[in-house]
């Protein structure tokens, strides 16, 4: 199982969770992720799938045709919000 | 004359408070060159987008921040005429008026430290992964957008 970081508002969407384990197959890519968080958490998907929120492996921001494996390191990212 | 100085005490995410006067003279002594130094220093305001606020929570993506800091703090250097930059960010519970964040830049002259601070603050607004939740009277509100 991969498992997926969320930050911010994400975790207002899935109860509170701020780590998401996701089933990932061989040869999985981020687009599959997607798909299958859609799935499982609408609200969430929606919000990839608008471009809203995006994806980081391996602390970049990541395509959505990469390549992912389970040990990568996956968060979403809502808007950032840093400053005053 | 340059003094040498460990990098990462010029880009930082903390959760404790900084002081302007150690942070200022951290930039200040890399060089006997500076001539001008600019500083943004943002701070916890009690409104925002019409709505009170009573004080607020950042969160930060731990590695990632810093990276990004890093890499604004690089880019500065390498893309403005200045000689010094320092770039912080506090992430946990912030009080009303408190700091947090700040970006201060030693260069020759003046021109090139404003626009090199106006870039750097900018730029980590848009690329820095740091979320803030404001809590209001209305309820806890994460901030989705920076004008």
């Amino acid at each position: 199982m991969a498992q997926v970081r969320l930050f911010g508002m994400l975790k207002t969407l899935v109860s509170g969770v701020s780590i998401l384990e996701i089933s990932l197959p061989d040869g999985a890519q981020v687009k599959d992720l997607v798909d299958s968080l859609h799935a499982q958490y609408p609200d969430l998907g929606e919000l990839l799938i608008q471009k809203k929120v995006v994806v980081s492996v391996n602390q970049e921001i990541a395509h959505w045709e990469a390549a992912l494996v389970e040990s990568d390191e996956i968060a979403l990212l809502p808007p950032f919000a840093g400053g005053a | 004359m340059t003094v040498e100085i460990e990098e990462g005490m010029l880009v930082r995410v903390q959760q404790e408070n900084f002081s302007l006067d150690q942070e200022l003279e951290r930039v200040r002594t890399r060089s006997t060159r500076i001539g001008g130094i600019a500083m943004f220093l943002g701070t916890a305001r009690d409104r925002s987008k019409g709505h009170d606020v009573s004080s607020m929570t950042f969160e930060h993506y731990e590695g990632m921040a810093q990276k990004r800091l890093k890499e604004i703090r690089e880019r500065a250097l390498q893309d403005f005429d200045i000689i010094e930059a320092l770039v912080l960010h506090r992430y946990g519970p912030i009080e009303i008026g408190e700091n947090i964040v700040l970006i201060i830049i030693g260069a020759e002259h003046r021109a090139d430290a404003f626009k090199a601070c106006q870039w750097c603050i900018d730029e980590l607004k848009k690329i820095t992964p740091i979320w803030k939740m404001e809590y209001t009277p209305q309820g806890d509100v994460w901030v989705e957008e920076h004008p």
